[in-house]
């Protein structure tokens, strides 16, 4: 009984003791951060990869009742002359590659366990936002040349490109997805024939949304980054019934590099007064007057300016991309196409309402 | 003291002495060292059927009312502003029934398979396991921009930009697998 006893009186010692530091640990925790110090916060993000992943959707046709079983339409579009426009969705998909343009749909992985699809909040003064925390939402980072895979599928082997994503072997499904659409529009009663767009083992491998907050116009900003390849991107249109098809549009090896806002030259997104949706690039700010020599040279310049300048003009990151392998309509061949190096130096879009 | 657990398991199987002999099999006592071996089948089966504002909302006023009511609005609105003296981004009259079954959650292990990156993963991970497919009802939303937060308010105007309707089967296969990423 007396050993018991002297337990109970160091156990409520104990209790007490742990109480204490447990006030003075919360007092402690309790400190106001700092803007800069907020700005390090830098948690794990989440990893997502989706396994076995198929999807599938669309519009049947009506039955002797009219009823259709799926519909999937789009629509609240006006056309100019006050039309109604509807884009019925006649197919959609996401699925493994060799799907025979959503024919034959099978199983993807898309991201890899390794190199995740990420919803992050990152240090801004990591990726040139200075002192903001910044919420990212990535697709697959892209790799070192030494490591990645052929962004084109033409490659399984490490080594080969500098995409994470893997093209489907044999023996592995792989992380590149088929996806295709078929549509038809309609405006008021005039429908179109149906459109086919379908893009073999697409890879989005370092594409990226950046969202975060501006002191100064008190608006939400961002950052995105659009990297799209296929090593077949093909589109064409067919008859309401699917019994005759137009040649075939082909673009092969199809790679989009799309940069909307930077560092520098964030994009404002907001609605106006009007409620229309506004979406803003804003320009890079010019020169102070006589910062930049008559030459244009850096000897006769302000160096920290003109070495801002040079860096905003040559920074690849900033440049949006197109090139195309091969154009080919039906049976004709048009050859390659590359539009490369555009800069977006200012850009404003508003919509605008038609309706009367 | 040491007597408690044996004075126990008797009243236990006493109580079940007409139960068979199984049930005193199963009784039998584990030692701590069996009992942190067992593991339980984690994970959790859901079916659900989910309806928003499919006859109408709970406010009625000059702009919101029952479904049935050709004159009124009757979905759901969720409105966000991006700016502080802004206007509004809308996800408007947000209505219909969606129903999936089998929705599984479930911590998993995996340190093989996907292309070799398994076994250099080796971790757990919260897996979501796709129901295959989830009925569509009519479900329809629209996506907008206004310059104030409620239909009501003075000065209200509103540009529609789009709408979506859907409706039947849709077929979502597959599982997604959430884990923590990246070095804090």
């Amino acid at each position: 009984m007396l050993r018991s006893i002297t337990g109970k009186h160091i156990w409520c010692r104990l209790l007490a003791l742990v109480a204490v530091l447990s006030h003075s640990i919360a007092r402690a925790e309790l400190e106001g951060l700092t803007e800069s110090e907020m700005s390090e916060v830098d948690g794990a993000g989440i990893g997502l990869v989706l396994e076995n992943f198929k999807f599938s959707h669309g519009t049947d046709q009506p039955d002797i009742n009219g009823q259709q079983a799926r519909i999937f339409r789009i629509s609240g579009i006006k056309s100019t002359d006050g039309r109604d426009v509807d884009i019925t969705v006649n197919h959609l998909y996401i699925a493994g590659a060799n799907s025979n343009y959503g024919e034959t749909l099978t199983p993807v992985n898309l991201g890899r366990l390794l190199n995740p699809w990420r919803i992050d909040v990152v240090d801004g003064n990591t990726i040139g936002i200075d002192d903001k925390a910044v919420l990212e939402f990535a697709a697959p980072a892209m790799m070192s040349a030494a490591e990645g895979y052929d962004c084109m599928g033409g490659s399984a082997t490490a080594g080969s490109g500098t995409c994470s994503s893997r093209p489907a072997t044999s023996s592995y499904i792989g992380e590149r997805a088929d996806i295709g659409m078929q549509m038809n529009v309609a405006v008021g009663a005039d429908r179109s024939a149906n459109i086919n767009i379908h893009a073999k083992s697409a890879v989005v491998d370092g594409s990226y949304l950046r969202l975060w907050g501006d002191d100064g116009r008190r608006q939400m900003v961002g950052q995105f980054k659009l990297n799209f390849f296929s090593p077949e991107l093909s589109i064409n249109a067919c008859s309401q019934d699917g019994s005759a098809c137009g040649s075939r549009i082909v673009m092969s090896d199809f790679a989009l590099q799309l940069a909307i806002g930077n560092e520098l030259q964030p994009v404002f997104l907001d609605v106006d007064g009007t409620g229309n949706f506004v979406v803003d690039v804003a320009a890079i700010p010019k020169p102070a007057p006589g910062s930049i020599g008559g030459d244009g040279l850096r000897g006769s310049s302000d160096s920290e300016t003109w070495d801002f300048y040079e860096a905003y003009y040559t920074n690849p990151e900033y440049r949006s991309n197109l090139s195309i392998g091969n154009f080919s309509v039906g049976n004709r061949d048009f050859g390659s196409a590359r539009v490369q190096g555009m800069l977006i130096q200012h850009l404003n879009i508003t919509t605008k309402d038609l309706a009367p | 003291m040491k007597m408690l657990p044996k004075i126990l398991f008797l009243v236990v199987v006493s109580s079940l002495a007409g139960g068979g002999r199984s049930a005193i099999a199963e009784l039998s006592l584990l030692p701590d060292e069996r009992l942190s071996e067992v593991s339980g089948q984690g994970g959790i089966y859901l079916s659900g059927d989910i309806s928003i504002n499919e006859m109408g909302g709970p406010v009625e006023n000059s702009y919101f009312g029952r479904c049935s009511d050709a004159g009124k609005k009757c979905g759901a609105r969720f409105a966000y502003r991006l700016k502080e003296t802004g206007g509004w981004m809308v996800l408007d009259e947000i209505r219909g029934n969606f129903a999936f079954e089998g929705l599984t959650l479930r911590v998993r292990n995996i340190d093989s398979g996907f292309g070799g990156d398994g076994e250099l993963f080796n971790r757990d991970v919260l897996e979501l396991g796709l129901p295959n497919t989830v009925r569509f009802n009519d479900v329809r939303f629209k996506i907008a921009s206004s310059s104030t937060a409620r239909p009501t308010d003075p000065g209200f105007q509103q540009t529609d930009i789009f709408s979506v309707e859907m409706r039947g089967e849709v077929i979502m296969e597959g599982n997604l697998l959430v884990f923590p990423t990246g070095n804090p």
